[in-house]
């Protein structure tokens, strides 16, 4: 788990963005806007629209693959429509590592 | 009561005193402080004098306090995982093995590790006892008990259910039948009398950091037969020293190294501190405010408790359609509210209350205010409520 310090307050834009990459839970009538995203086998994020900062959480299996996901969202976020099409292409990369690791590792216990 | 300074924390409403006590009473930080301002103090181990010899005033405070026979009995550890590995290991390892251990469903991973690991290694056969309403009977452990049982290992209080378990009368029936037992008192120790001239058994553990409002770092256990456990640590004592040969006597027996001076001190003022409010006085409100806590929660009917009558002051919930670890972190976030989340280190007493997804606990202290559990209250209804 890491906790991110943001230069500036998540948006509602952002969580507009995230829906594109996996599930966004968002309960906005609470004493502060709560958000959680989850992406499966990549990350989860949790945090609050308004606040400077999230926590964020890996899956370990692939964390060396996904230490650098968290700020590909927020890069990408920034170059808006372009972004999403741009930051799909970099998760089937990272998926197709994901699978080729995951199948040497069937292979190995085989 | 004496304003406790919060150090800028002001608003925060703390209930996570079933891990670490917080805040820590302002005599127990003067101890510390006075710790570390003296010139090291300890018979054997220095040529100063004139200060506090913290170790033996913890130990007597200590025996006092738990009505222990003989205070040289009372040896200081790290913590109650470091006390349990002591006494599971050093056990294990003078007894004829592999022989058999009974353990319960409620224990803490400091238990269960240690056991899990013996047992891997084939120095025990294991027995893990369930629990019913929150309690393991002397009837479970009377039908768990085989010829070669020679160790049951159990927890005063459960860190999950907050139920203090019948320990006298199982410690009465295995004292009988001549099998150790090892009672972890981490969570009962300071929030409940302990009386071991009355409760026979064969090693209490306790920490400092909980209800005792020590610092982190420092913990112990008393132990009655110091010769049923084998010596797994030696060093320097202070005592003897021309020898080779670890010392016997007690505590050094089990006390290599310098100790950890300002956790003993911490301790001793945390155990005065209780003796000055005593613990009825500690006990009673404890029970008073967590059951007015629960009464609060029991009015949404999405919170799920799963201890509605603790003895102690923990309460153990969740919120339907809410995972455990969104309940803790929107309560920090947004309301100041701390407590924790996830197994607690008791990962088979959640496979009984929760499928093993983990809960959020709430534990209070002395400290906790009748406001601040309102307030709390309030705020976990509010999630639930939002999240209905």
């Amino acid at each position: 788990m890491k906790e991110f310090v943001l230069d500036e307050p998540l948006t509602e834009g952002f969580l507009a963005f995230l829906r594109q990459f996996g599930t966004v839970r968002y309960l906005d009538t609470l004493k502060k806007p709560y958000f959680s995203f989850e992406k499966e086998q990549f990350i989860s994020i949790k945090g609050f629209v308004g606040d400077e900062s999230v926590e964020v959480r890996y899956n370990k299996e692939y964390q060396d693959l996904l230490g650098d996901y968290f700020h590909l969202l927020l890069y990408y976020f920034r170059q808006g429509p372009a972004g999403i099409m741009q930051l799909k292409q970099i998760e089937e990369s990272l998926n197709e590592k994901m699978k080729i690791r995951q199948g040497t590792r069937e292979g190995a216990r085989t | 009561m004496e304003p406790i300074p919060q150090n800028g924390h002001k608003g925060l409403i703390y209930l996570n005193n079933a891990a670490t006590s917080w805040p820590k009473p302002p005599g127990v930080i003067a101890e510390v402080k006075k710790s570390l301002q003296n010139p090291y103090f300890e018979q054997g181990r220095t040529t100063a004098g004139g200060a506090i010899d913290y170790p033996v005033a913890a130990r007597t405070a200590l025996a006092g306090f738990f009505c222990a026979e003989k205070p040289d009995h009372i040896i200081f550890t790290q913590n109650a995982t470091d006390s349990l590995n002591l006494l599971i290991h050093g056990f294990t390892r003078n007894a004829p093995a592999p022989f058999h251990t009974i353990t319960t469903e409620l224990e803490h991973n400091s238990v269960l590790r240690p056991l899990h690991a013996l047992e891997m290694d084939g120095a025990i056969t294991l027995t893990t006892v369930p629990c019913t309403d929150n309690r393991v009977s002397l009837t479970t452990i009377k039908e768990a008990l085989r010829a070669d049982t020679r160790l049951v290992v159990m927890t005063h209080g459960s860190n999950v259910l907050g139920s203090v378990q019948d320990i006298k009368s199982i410690a009465e029936y295995l004292r009988a039948n001549d099998i150790f037992f090892i009672v972890d008192g981490a969570q009962t120790a300071g929030h409940i009398p302990i009386d071991l001239s009355h409760m026979p058994v064969d090693a209490f553990i306790f920490t400092g950091h909980k209800a005792l409002f020590g610092i982190p770092g420092i913990g112990g256990f008393y132990l009655s037969d110091p010769a049923a456990i084998a010596i797994t640590k030696q060093g320097g004592t202070g005592s003897d020293s021309a020898s080779l040969r670890h010392p016997r006597d007690m505590p050094t027996r089990f006390e290599a190294g310098t100790h950890n001076y300002p956790g003993i001190a911490s301790l001793y003022a945390g155990v005065r501190f209780i003796e000055g409010i005593s613990l009825a006085a500690i006990e009673r409100k404890g029970r008073e405010l967590t059951a007015s806590f629960i009464r609060a929660l029991k009015k949404t009917d999405t919170i799920h408790i799963y201890n509605e009558s603790p003895d102690l002051p923990i309460v153990s919930f969740n919120i339907d359609g809410l995972d455990n670890h969104e309940t803790g972190f929107i309560l920090a976030r947004a309301y100041q509210v701390i407590t924790r989340t996830g197994l607690h280190c008791a990962p088979l007493v959640h496979q009984r209350i929760d499928g093993g997804n983990g809960c959020v606990r709430a534990s209070l202290s002395w400290f906790t205010t009748p406001d601040e559990c309102q307030v709390a209250a309030e705020a976990i209804r509010e999630v639930a409520k939002e999240c209905a």
